[in-house]
């Protein structure tokens, strides 16, 4: 009696494997087919293009700076409205006039600490004037872009200007939109309001950092 | 007893002809279907994916002589371009003498835009599909570096927040590699410029570097790589980013098919901020040796004893964003 039931119980076994191996439900991948990347997500393009050259462009006409201010006299620094110049926005802090930067007679120029001339393609001698520790960085490579070559025997380093990064009118560093965040294996889905996602999470409830136990 | 035993022998036969013979078949019948149900995912096997015998006895990429490299190089080259359908530039620089590479990224200005993500899988021919990124951007509290509530998945408008900084971690290329120390096959070692390597075809797939890594810097080929046609850089060298096959390990090499010819790795190329910094520690001329000399540096997870070959440094106080220097309030400090 025994024999048989064993029997009945192989005979489901054996049609449960050539089920299994009819394949029922096909192999479906968990993985996600990938999102092709985005080319603004790979650009290395500054996110400024100055041209370093005294040009002011007005209805499509392309003057140089001294074009105009060398026959119009410069009007005296005041605090009140301008009438030209008027997409200029001036965020930069305390630095709310015009001639700490610009050469009040030669327009063509910046202006240092003693009322010389800074040529107009050396932007960084002009900031240097008030951001002494980011200059100093800057010239020894740790501040700001170098781009190209580490090693100077095989081919030449280029080195952004302060301008290419910051607009010398509104400094701060333009926020940008963020390229698409991961979706590995290992690091795992996005999850909505889930704040240290995967193995890192040791607390049910996120802790303060501010608490700083 | 004997008796039984003599009665059962005597009956055997008798019942193995009808019920103990269908039994047996059915139970042959039963284990035959279980193996072509186990076998069964043999058929989608592709014969390319197969070994050819010269790939089996192909010899540790240090054991290997000039002649077999190239052999082995010319194997690689046929195999991309039957697979990719694009003749590689397959390299092998070798470390250059007095050189030992460091990184340094400035957590004063990276904004977390996640470009050095991109680029870098634009470069180095990780699978797209299942994803596999070396660098994780991670979004912190200021005023901590717990890691343990940053978030990777932020995704914000724009970037930065005012009220986080962000951390991206990769492939720290430390002086005492914990991942070397565990592999038990030798597949991955630290070169002389100081860019720990792995050779891909010894890599047995174990997974005891990815788990001894204490910066999850160690990425593991789950299946086949999937890289869409087109975006496949024929620009590659041997131990870096030459296509991967399943079940290897792979990470971040400091790009050196580019930096071993001198050039900049790709994340740092990409960074709109300027805040990652590479070049020759050796060097006293260099950015990274001006950062470590005169720099605020912090090693992340300093504590572990890895010694990393990655630093993160800072800027003066305040000097992000001009943000204006909150006096000390009197309960902050202790």
């Amino acid at each position: 009696m025994s024999c048989i039931r064993a029997n009945w119980i192989t005979l489901v076994l054996a049609a449960f494997a050539l089920f299994l191996a009819l394949e029922p439900w096909p192999f479906a991948s968990p993985v996600r087919t990938a999102d092709p990347i985005a080319a603004w997500a790979t650009d290395p393009t500054p996110v400024r293009q100055p041209g370093l050259k005294p040009r002011y462009v007005a209805a499509g006409f392309v003057y140089r700076c001294s074009d105009c201010h060398m026959i119009l006299p410069p009007p005296a620094e005041a605090a009140s409205r301008l009438t030209q110049h008027t997409e200029v926005v001036l965020e930069h802090g305390i630095n709310t006039r015009c001639f700490n930067c610009h050469h009040p007679t030669r327009r063509d120029f910046f202006v240092d600490d003693f009322g010389r001339p800074i040529p107009w393609d050396q932007p960084q001698l002009l900031c240097a004037k008030c951001h002494g520790p980011v200059y100093r960085d800057w010239q020894h490579g740790a501040h700001g872009r170098v781009n190209g070559y580490w090693d100077t025997a095989q081919g030449s380093p280029s080195r952004l200007r302060c301008i290419h990064c910051h607009d010398p009118h509104t400094p701060p560093f333009p926020a940008l939109r963020p390229a698409p965040g991961p979706q590995t294996l290992r690091m795992g889905p996005a999850v909505q309001g889930d704040h240290g996602h995967g193995p890192l999470r040791i607390h049910a409830s996120g802790r303060e950092p501010s608490q700083g136990h | 007893m004997t008796e039984s035993q003599s009665h059962s022998e005597a009956a055997g036969p008798e019942a193995m002809s009808r019920r103990g013979f269908l039994a047996k078949g059915v139970a042959a019948l039963a284990g035959a279907s279980a193996v072509a149900a186990a076998l069964s995912p043999l058929r989608d096997l592709d014969p390319d994916d197969l070994p050819t015998a010269e790939e089996f006895l192909q010899k540790h990429y240090k054991e290997m002589t000039a002649a077999d490299r190239e052999r082995v190089f010319e194997r690689i080259r046929e195999e991309v371009e039957r697979r990719h359908g694009v003749t590689p530039h397959l390299t092998d620089p070798p470390p250059m003498d007095g050189v030992e590479f460091v990184y340094g990224l400035n957590l004063s200005r990276c904004i977390g835009c996640r470009k050095c993500v991109h680029a870098c899988v634009k470069e180095n021919n990780p699978s797209r599909s299942p994803e596999i990124q070396y660098i994780r951007v991670l979004e912190m509290a200021k005023g901590s570096i717990d890691v343990e509530t940053s978030n990777h998945h932020y995704d914000p408008e724009t970037v930065p927040k005012p009220d986080k900084y962000y951390m991206p971690v990769q492939c720290h290329q430390c002086a005492k590699p914990p991942c070397v120390k565990v592999c038990p096959v030798e597949a991955t070692w630290q070169e002389p410029d100081g860019i720990t390597v792995i050779d891909y075809d010894w890599c047995i797939g174990c997974r005891y570097c990815e788990a001894a890594c204490p910066y999850w810097a160690r990425r593991f080929n789950f299946a086949e790589p999937q890289i869409p046609e087109g975006e496949l850089n024929p620009d590659m060298a041997y131990l870096s980013n030459r296509p991967r096959q399943k079940g290897t390990m792979e990470k971040c090499t400091f790009c050196l098919h580019r930096t071993r010819v001198g050039k900049l790795p790709a994340c740092l190329e990409v960074c709109p901020t300027g805040s990652r910094k590479f070049g020759n520690v050796l060097d006293p001329n260099s950015d990274v040796h001006y950062i470590l000399k005169h720099k605020r540096v912090y090693v992340f997870k300093e504590d572990v004893g890895t010694l990393p070959r990655f630093f993160y440094y800072f800027d003066e106080r305040g000097s992000r964003y001009h943000e204006p220097i909150a006096p000390e309030t009197p309960e902050g400090g202790a």
